[in-house]
């Protein structure tokens, strides 16, 4: 008999011939983020085992885990050999006072008992020995879940502590997250994480107009995020003389538009250099004047890699609601201007056109701007 | 000079005397400011949160930096005050920055609740389940006793109050824990806990209050919103990153066996002599109590210092009150308490040292004996 933590992960098994990349990214996965800990780690069909670990840890190696994409579940549990004296020895000790229920599953097929038989009889084993146990199968307060797995292990557990699902990081590849330091991006980064997309992030800095301030709280936020999506390359982007040179001769009405289409430019450059397959965004569908159909059909013109834009549906209070739980809302509400709002119109255009923006852009040396925002761009390393 | 009153206070180390320094003198930028230069300030501050979580054993909540422990246990506690027919429960063990806020609350009206202590010196779980109900709002509670050393079984506490009192808010005074005795927050799963640098060798004047979610306090001081709004002024940058130096200096496992053997041989020398009586609560190995029969415990304390050897009298923050309160709350002989002092180590103390202050404790006592008999 041993303590364990009992792991269930998700949809890998949908995955065919993938199923063993998949599995052992996420067997990865799990060491990297457990690396400050000691602990024996062992992979059964199906399942994850960890043992050996130090006790007093244990919450926060359970806490550890949940940020592990591809996890669905954990489980403090015991661990004892599959036979039915050595199952109902440990189902006798378990003190219940009220309703319980026995939750019997059988992996292995082997074992003499079908699963509704042995459910039965240790339902028995506990109701001979508490006087106050009584069962409830449909709305039980104490759940008893067994499961006879195979090589002769068998888990005993009460309940399960919810992962946040998804896939492992880094099994669908890597993208570029474009991150402002408001409360969208992070989540939008967070949402293509939970896909299996491994995050690189750039930020557009425009100092001296915004503070050193608005620059540090995207390091905080993507330190938050690195909290999920392990180690992330964060790209600073030095946006000053692009937008001085838009706000001088372009139109005002199309300045956000230029600007959001220079940095989508920028963002697929880096992309280029380091390999990323997409780009990420935080838009939502009608939130601001950047992010009408139109809008978006402008910016998105001058990119070829897929954009994706995980919120483009989502309600701003169903956004804030995420950013709260991975905790990077208390970052993202603090008061600094990001680069967006320095030079801010009055009117910005609400339904601009390719043709209108392309010929605003010709007033701009935009290869040669580009050239020098990318070549003076400042890469920093992120871990929590 | 040998000094057994660690629990107390302890001597800073050097180390942060020259970060103290740094931040004081050169990089003095407040860290509200809009400049370059206080943003990276702002920033280390973080860094610190971040480190302390670390050491706390959680990747939840944050830390909000403040005064030290007393102010702390009043953002604690005052911050969880809510309106409406909640229940306060505190044990009487408390340090009086919590017991002095929790008859404050009892003044005003608020429904508040004593927990006995055992003879033992730990919280009674009976008593306590007594008075955990759905009302209740907030359980505060000692890890380590200042007085006595005793260990609450912070785990098992938590435990009864998600039984008992789903509700309430659950906070530890740690200040005689956080960096001496190993433990964990999330194993403890508590939502507050509070500690103080100057116990482990930082700056006096700087503490903190962990707390798992920014929403389960208000502040209590209003001004211009600095530490997430719960603790306005300036940041005591200086102390701030002393704090942090003393934190990455000390290896908590590692002094906590340095102690059981400094406590090993100081015990085996004073247990030599039949008229000392050691006080052991089988608690932390940092404190004990000794009473030396027949001679007050403030006698003794003059007397050693003039040996120079300091000890304590129970928490400095009351011991110039009669008797020791929490002392004769566990049941132990009135005539025993007045003939008490407190003796408290730190780690990096030697063994030579702690040798020759047992055996100066029991030449002055036999010395006084003589003399008042």
């Amino acid at each position: 008999m041993k303590k364990v933590l009992f792991i269930k992960f998700g949809e890998l098994f949908l995955k065919g011939k993938n199923k063993k990349e998949f599995e052992r990214l996420l067997l990865e996965n799990i060491k990297r983020k457990l690396s400050s800990f000691s602990f024996n780690l062992e992979q059964v069909v199906g399942r994850i085992i960890i043992f050996d670990y130090d006790e007093m840890e244990e919450n926060l190696i359970i806490q550890n885990l949940t940020t592990v994409f591809g996890l669905i579940g954990v489980s403090k549990a015991i661990e004892v050999a599959s036979n039915f004296d050595e199952i109902s020895d440990f189902i006798s000790k378990i003190e219940i006072d009220g309703t319980f229920r026995v939750n019997v599953k059988r992996a292995d097929k082997n074992f003499p008992l079908t699963s509704v038989e042995l459910e039965r009889k240790l339902g028995e084993v506990v109701l001979n020995h508490n006087k106050n146990a009584k069962v409830d199968l449909h709305n039980p307060e104490h759940n008893i879940n067994v499961e006879v797995r195979f090589n002769n292990e068998t888990f005993i557990y009460y309940e399960t502590i919810k992962c946040d699902g998804g896939l492992p990081l880094g099994s669908g590849g890597r993208a570029l997250l474009l991150l402002s330091g408001g409360i969208d991006s992070p989540v939008a980064g967070y949402l293509m994480a939970k896909r299996g997309l491994k995050i690189e992030a750039v930020h557009f800095h425009s100092y001296p107009y915004t503070s050193e301030q608005a620059k540090e709280k995207v390091i905080t936020l993507a330190k938050e995020l690195s909290k999920y999506c392990d180690e992330i390359k964060l790209h600073v982007v030095s946006f000053t003389k692009i937008q001085e040179q838009i706000h001088m001769n372009c139109d005002s009405e199309y300045m956000i538009t230029i600007m959001r289409r220079i940095m989508m430019r920028i963002a697929e450059k880096i992309c280029e250099q380091n390999e990323l397959g997409a780009i990420i965004t935080g838009e939502s569908l009608g939130q601001v004047a950047s992010q009408t159909m139109q809008s978006i059909n402008v910016t998105n013109s001058v990119v070829t890699l897929p954009v994706f834009r995980p919120l483009i549906a989502f309600d701003k209070e169903d956004i804030v609601e995420i950013a709260k739980k991975i905790g990077t809302f208390e970052t993202s509400i603090l008061p600094y201007e990001d680069c967006c709002t320095v030079f801010l119109p009055k009117h910005p255009v609400i339904k601009p056109t390719i043709k209108k923006a392309v010929c605003q852009e010709k007033f701009l040396q935009i290869d040669d701007l580009i050239r020098e925002a990318l070549n003076t761009k400042e890469e920093i390393i992120i871990r929590r | 000079m040998i000094f057994l009153d660690n629990a107390g206070t302890t001597k800073m180390f050097e180390e942060c005397a020259e970060t103290y320094s740094f931040y004081a003198c050169q990089e003095y930028y407040n860290p509200s400011a809009a400049t370059r230069k206080s943003a990276k300030i702002s920033a280390e501050i973080n860094d610190v949160r971040s480190l302390i979580l670390k050491k706390l054993g959680t990747m939840e909540g944050t830390v909000i930096f403040t005064g030290g422990a007393t102010e702390s246990n009043n953002l604690a506690i005052k911050g969880a005050i809510r309106g409406g027919d909640y229940e306060y429960v505190f044990s009487s063990g408390e340090h009086p920055s919590v017991l002095n806020v929790a008859k404050s609350l009892q003044m005003q009206g608020k429904t508040v609740h004593f927990v006995k202590l055992q003879k033992n010196g730990q919280i009674d779980p009976e008593d306590l389940k007594s008075k955990l109900n759905q009302k209740t709002r907030l359980i505060s509670c000692m890890f380590v006793s200042n007085e006595t050393g005793a260990i609450n079984d912070i785990k098992e506490l938590s435990k009864l109050r998600d039984k008992l009192a789903p509700n309430a808010l659950l906070h530890i005074d740690a200040v005689q824990g956080f960096m001496k005795i190993p433990f964990s927050v999330e194993d403890f799963k508590v939502d507050m806990l509070t500690f103080s640098a100057h116990k482990f060798h930082g700056p006096k004047g700087v503490g903190g209050l962990y707390v798992r979610k920014l929403n389960y306090i208000k502040n209590i001081v209003d001004g211009g919103g600095q530490e997430y709004g719960l603790r306005s002024g300036t940041e005591n940058v200086p102390g701030i990153m002393a704090l942090r130096t003393a934190i990455e200096k000390i290896d908590v496992r590692k002094n906590y066996e340095n102690v059981q053997s400094l406590k090993q041989k100081f015990n085996e020398i004073i247990s030599k002599e039949s008229g000392i009586k050691i006080l052991d609560f089988q608690g932390s190995l940092y404190i004990e109590s000794l009473v030396f029969t027949g001679v007050k415990g403030e006698t003794m304390l003059h007397a050693l210092e003039e040996k120079n050897v300091i000890v304590g009298l129970g928490s400095a923050c009351s011991s110039k009150k009669a008797g020791n309160r929490v002392l004769s709350e566990i049941g132990i002989d009135k005539n025993d308490i007045i003939s008490s002092c407190r003796v408290s180590f730190n780690a990096y103390q030697t063994l030579d040292e702690i040798e020759k202050a047992a055996d100066i404790i029991i030449k002055v006592y036999n010395d006084i004996r003589k003399r008042v008999s």
